[in-house]
């Protein structure tokens, strides 16, 4: 378990310490800033337009910087060789991983938690109260930032960061509207072909094993006064951790066959 | 001291199989077996390495660029699996957990997390050996201060040169007090200053009972600190054994010295012993059959040269690594 700390406080330290990841991070919170001003000049719905923004940018940032990060952690540490000097020593590959990933775990937490405070903030500013479905909805942004960060890592094992980077994005983008694709159904009931009928098998197939994302994001019920339960919110974290430690679980066995050239 | 080899490798093989298509199983094989180049193709960098290091000696790991040394070397610390063959270290099977806490690495051209300082990297490195943060701490200090590297004790490893690199990487190779430092290319990098320090550290390991098995292109050191050598060429270990063993082969070469001597009779002796050269008034021949240096010599005296050494060579570790090189090269 210490490797695990170690390996874990490594990645956090380096990530905290990155410009790049600095500047990521600024940026997030000055675009958040601006939901400010857009905010202010709509009549009478700055609250409903600021959650409806806000939420938007602290869930987008938060997972393309994830995916930034992620798919670059392990790359690094094989094209820089850093590895060379871990893997000798009595520390097993798969604790190597789990290290990273709680580490990148840990900066995702930091980054996605001052986000939520700047928009608090800007709650406070406009004198609205930034209640607890708020809370929820950043909570859960995180619970997807995590399934997303086991998935860069996963396509991080066994290829390149720009072909990981495409496809963490492609799974995240796809994830984000998969629960439509669940009950999807080619074709007009009344003349549906076979070839429609098995397609549609195929894609609902898919869709069941597909992170399903739509899960993370409660922006229109935020936005709409509509109640987030604290079941749902339960459900969503528990299957997202259990997704990512699925996911986790393969790209350990993927590291563990790899050769460090 | 331990009944068992410190290091054994036994057969040690690793075939890489590259290009486009060359990682997807048996692509690689089936087109080395079609003759197939470009998508796939086979690299054998390992045939069959095969030595032994006992405990307390320090062996050198020696061969040309491409021979196999790093690829070895990397198979005995676990970052490539091998194709075939076995080994231990410190007694006990590859990959083995309890082997790798008292073992100590250093790669080739090391490269380390440069956001952290000297104290910071050294005790992460500890905590991968679950050293106690007392341990940690007292540890990581003694070592920046054996390493020579006290003075940068506050600049992150981003700042440090080439030579301070290569000695915080001895450093952390050192941090768990190993019984076996398999080190790869230490030298490498260093200026003369740097060079001695890290010939000291491993004169001291050994001398603490430690074993250290170490690859390197100098030979100059290999041959001032080295027990016995081991050359790779090509993938396979082409000769083995203590150093004194493989420099005392009598090359039948005479090197003799002569002084109040002309050109004339340079020229003259020239044609016995060619390409001979000055040192200040002094000239140096060298006589290829040693059976031939009594005739030699005496029609240098005879032509009024004064004999002032007759020394029999013994072959120095570079002609040993050439000629190993040359045959293990030959088909």
């Amino acid at each position: 378990m210490i490797q695990i700390y170690a390996v874990g406080l490594n990645t956090f330290r380096e990530a905290i310490r990155n410009r790049i990841f600095a500047s990521l991070v600024m940026f997030a919170i000055a675009m958040l800033l601006l939901t400010l001003a857009v905010s202010s000049a709509s009549l009478h719905e700055e609250v409903r337009l600021m959650k409806d923004l806000g939420l938007f940018l602290v869930s987008t940032f938060s997972v393309l910087i994830a995916i930034f990060i992620g798919v670059n952690l392990l790359y690094k540490e094989i094209e820089r060789k850093t590895i060379y000097t871990i893997m000798p020593k009595p520390i097993h590959r798969a604790q190597f991983l789990l290290g990273k990933f709680a580490g990148l775990a840990w900066v995702m937490a930091v980054q996605v938690a001052v986000m939520g405070v700047v928009l608090a903030l800007q709650f406070w500013l406009l004198d609205a109260h930034f209640g607890v479905e708020m809370v929820q909805a950043v909570w859960l942004a995180y619970m997807e930032v995590l399934v997303m960060v086991a998935i860069a890592l996963l396509f991080s094992s066994f290829s390149t960061p720009f072909l990981s980077g495409l496809l963490t994005f492609g799974v995240f983008a796809v994830g984000r509207f998969v629960d439509r694709l669940a009950t999807l159904q080619l074709g007009d009931p009344s003349e549906r072909t076979e070839a429609q009928e098995q397609i549609s098998a195929v894609i609902r197939g898919v869709a069941k094993v597909w992170p399903d994302l739509s899960l993370y994001n409660v922006t229109p019920n935020v936005v709409h006064g509509a109640p987030v339960t604290w079941g749902f919110v339960g459900s969503a974290t528990l299957y997202g951790l259990t997704y990512a430690a699925v996911v986790l679980l393969l790209a350990c066995v993927v590291f563990q066959r790899r050769d460090f050239i | 001291m331990s009944a068992h080899p410190a290091l054994t490798v036994d057969g040690l093989v690793k075939t890489f199989d590259l290009g486009f298509l060359g990682a997807l199983p048996g692509f690689g094989w089936l087109a080395a077996r079609l003759g197939i180049k470009g998508i796939a193709h086979r690299v054998h960098a390992v045939q069959g390495v095969t030595l032994s290091v006992e405990p307390g000696e320090i062996y050198g790991f020696l061969g040309p660029n491409g021979a196999g040394k790093t690829t070895t070397m990397k198979m005995l610390m676990g970052l490539i699996h091998p194709t075939a063959g076995s080994g231990t270290l410190l007694g006990r099977p590859l990959g083995d957990r309890e082997a790798r806490a008292r073992l100590g690495f250093l790669p080739e051209h090391p490269y380390f997390y440069d956001h952290l300082k000297p104290q910071e990297f050294l005790e992460f490195y500890g905590q991968l050996f679950r050293l106690t943060a007392r341990e940690r701490r007292d540890r990581a200090r003694a070592l920046i201060d054996r390493v020579g590297l006290g003075y940068a004790a506050d600049r992150p490893l981003r700042r440090f040169s080439k030579g301070m690199v290569q000695r915080i990487g001895i450093a952390q190779a050192l941090i768990n007090d190993p019984d076996l430092i398999v080190l790869d290319e230490p030298m490498s990098g260093l200026d003369p200053m740097g060079r001695k320090d890290v010939r000291d550290i491993i004169f001291e390991l050994k001398q603490r009972g430690k074993t250290v098995f170490f690859s390197s292109h100098i030979l100059q050191d290999v041959e001032m600190i080295c027990d016995r050598v081991g050359m790779v060429v090509r993938g396979k270990v082409v000769s083995e054994g203590p150093l004194h063993a493989l420099l005392d082969v009598p090359s039948h070469r005479v090197e003799v010295v002569l002084g109040d001597i002309d050109d004339a009779v340079v020229e003259r002796l020239s044609a016995d012993a060619p390409s001979p050269t000055q040192v200040g008034a002094q000239w140096r021949f060298a006589v290829s059959d040693e059976s031939e240096v009594g005739a030699f010599v005496r029609d240098a005296i005879a032509a009024g040269a004064r004999l002032v050494s007759v020394t029999p060579q013994r072959r120095s570790l570079e002609e040993v690594f050439v000629a190993s090189a040359q045959a293990g090269d030959a088909p």
